[in-house]
């Protein structure tokens, strides 16, 4: 994670010393903007558990982010913003994992738990509506920062993959050992419908009304109820939109 | 802008990979494989992991002289007494290993039981029940005449995908008895939401001479039975009495309910050669059958039926000396085996015996 807060602080540390400030007569103004874009990211742990091995492939989904901007610029350099976004959120990922515990419950009431050591496959894509709110730092014509916090609320999940090569322990280590060539996982409706977190973005002015923009925005709830126990950690929703800002 | 993407890709997957800690202690405590010299066998050894069993089916003599067994364990993990180590079966011989697991927070005492049928007759007086550390199942299974293990059924298997009351298990006793207390009760039961993700919608009743591994549950469930027991010699017949009722809907693996198709029970003794047991894909079909006794008429019996059937030589007849294997089976659906079968029927089985020539 360490190196997406770098990548970011180099975005903020290009800016340093580019221009002077011409501070004449501002008079506080609405900023309306159409923002387009594209989240790369992983809904993943933040602190890796033991049971997880290697991560042996990552990609991104196909996740567009399209929203609409409100900014309110009460001085030259300082103000804030509001925005309504519809943001897909996903990836895919193959790990290899051991000793992994899992409880899986169904819907009549049945209940498994057990240990896997295997191969997982997993492909998250999930869209919410989200609402960014951010206090707004704007050094010049051609910067803007802008950090704050997000509420989103999810109207389409999907969690799914699959479990290969490799083999479930019923109840526990020492429990009945099954193998398992292939087996499938969906938990997409177990998923937490409400999301927040910080963000933080960044953009450079390309045109007279265009911007393209990086925006980090870190989920601070895991993405699955605590009662949930299919993966015995919690996983957050860490996104970089990528993309760019229309004034209008 | 595609530059900038790439090392934010790169640095999120950079990032991710250097937060994979040191990987954890082995938390098994199995007892992987335990070898005997094949000669001392009169069948192979097998490790009962569910109940933590190591049967062992010994010639008279490797019996009285003891066995030095090589075992091996979960990696990592130890095992007390150490393989290697002679093992006799007088008062005083070892009666448990214990494993300790790599990471040392575990320990699994295995029991060693010498499996050895003196009398074919089988009255399904006495059962066990059977459970696990930390499970919250409990199903019944016959109990053999000095308290060993013969009998075997999918109840384990069952109980994995989350069934757990006694009654609720194909196999349970019933005090419906033809003689004594007990018999023994075979019930086709329905299939639940987790047996519906492997495409499993009845649970066929079944119950057999030998042991039932869960390993092979969801790649092919016929390897699961391992029938059998060691026999001597050469069998006249197959006796017993039953009692069967078929449910009122015989269904299809995918659940289509089949007008006017009645569900049959199956019964029936095969006697193969081999040390190595047979599996419900091939008991009828492998070529190292001996002979087999089967129960020709399996509809419905609502009274006490004696059966009485001769062993039809199909094979080799054995060598005086060879080892040779008895397998039982009982189920109370014929198709169980392709989870065909009607929900409910029912299949009592009391006295049943082998009678030798």
């Amino acid at each position: 994670m360490l190196g997406m807060l770098t990548a970011a602080t180099q975005l903020f540390a290009q800016n340093n010393g580019n221009e002077q400030t011409k501070n004449n007569d501002f008079k506080p103004l609405l900023e309306h903007r159409i923002l387009a874009g594209f989240n790369f990211g992983a809904t993943a742990p933040v602190n890796f558990p033991n049971t997880i091995r290697k991560i042996n492939g990552y990609w991104p989904q196909f996740c567009p982010s399209l929203g609409y901007e409100l900014s309110y610029r009460a001085t030259k350099k300082w103000g804030a913003s509001v925005a309504v976004k519809m943001d897909y959120k996903g990836m895919g990922t193959k790990d290899e994992v051991q000793y992994f515990p899992t409880i899986i419950t169904t819907s009549d009431g049945g209940r498994f738990a057990g240990t896997f050591s295997g191969q997982n496959q997993t492909t998250v894509r999930n869209a919410y509506v989200s609402f960014p709110v951010s206090a707004v730092f704007t050094p010049n014509d051609n910067w803007r920062f802008s950090l704050g916090g997000y509420v989103a609320w999810l109207f389409s999940s999907n969690f799914y993959g699959t479990v290969s090569d490799g083999y479930i322990r019923n109840g526990g280590p020492l429990g009945a050992k099954i193998i398992i060539t292939e087996a499938t996982f969906d938990f997409g409706k177990e998923m937490r419908t409400f999301d927040c977190g910080l963000q933080a973005g960044a953009s450079r002015r390309v045109g007279k009304k265009l911007s393209v923009m990086g925006n980090l925005s870190w989920g601070l709830r895991p993405v699955f109820p605590g009662d949930f126990k299919g993966m015995d950690f919690p996983m957050y929703n860490i996104y970089l939109t990528l993309g760019v800002a229309y004034k209008i | 802008m595609n530059l900038r993407k790439l090392c934010c890709l790169a640095a999120i997957l950079g990032s991710l990979q250097s937060c994979i800690k040191d990987a954890p202690q082995n938390p098994e405590a199995d007892i992987v494989s335990f070898t005997v010299n094949k000669d001392d066998l009169t069948g192979d050894v097998y490790i009962d992991q569910t109940n933590a069993k190591i049967r062992l089916y010994l010639k008279e003599e490797a019996f009285q002289k003891g066995i030095v067994p090589t075992i091996t364990v979960s990696a990592g993990g130890q095992v007390s007494p150490a393989s290697g180590d002679s093992l006799k079966f007088d008062n005083n011989g070892i009666k448990k290993y214990v494993v300790t697991s790599n990471n040392g927070a575990n320990k699994k005492t295995y029991t060693v039981e010498v499996i050895n049928i003196g009398t074919w007759k089988f009255d399904f007086e006495k059962w066990d029940t059977l459970s696990y550390e930390g499970a919250d199942f409990h199903y019944l299974n016959p109990a053999g005449e000095d308290g060993h293990s013969v009998w075997a059924s999918g109840n384990i298997g069952i109980a994995i995908t989350g069934v757990t009351e006694i009654a609720d298990f194909p196999l349970h006793a019933t005090a419906n008895a033809y003689e004594g207390k007990y018999a023994a009760e075979i019930e086709t039961r329905p299939g639940n939401a987790l047996s519906g993700w492997m495409n499993i919608h009845i649970f066929p009743g079944s119950m057999f001479l030998g042991n039932f591994t869960t390993d092979s549950m969801m790649q092919n469930p016929l390897k699961c039975p391992q029938f059998g027991q060691p026999y001597r010699g050469m069998p006249k017949s197959f006796t017993g009495y039953y009692k069967y009722q078929p449910g009122a809907k015989f269904q299809d693996r995918n659940e289509n309910i089949i007008a006017g198709k009645t569900d049959a029970c199956a019964i029936y003794a095969v006697l193969y050669n081999g040390t190595e047991r047979l599996d419900a894909t091939n008991i009828l079909t492998s070529e190292r059958i001996i002979a087999t006794a089967i129960l020709p008429d399996g509809s419905a019996k609502a009274d006490w039926t004696h059966f009485d059937i001769p062993f039809k030589v199909t094979g080799t007849p054995v060598a005086p000396n060879a080892q040779v294997m008895m397998a039982i089976i009982a189920s109370s659906s014929s198709e169980g085996d392709f989870y065909r079968g009607a929900i409910g029927s029912k299949l009592v089985l009391d006295n049943i015996e082998i009678v030798h020539e």
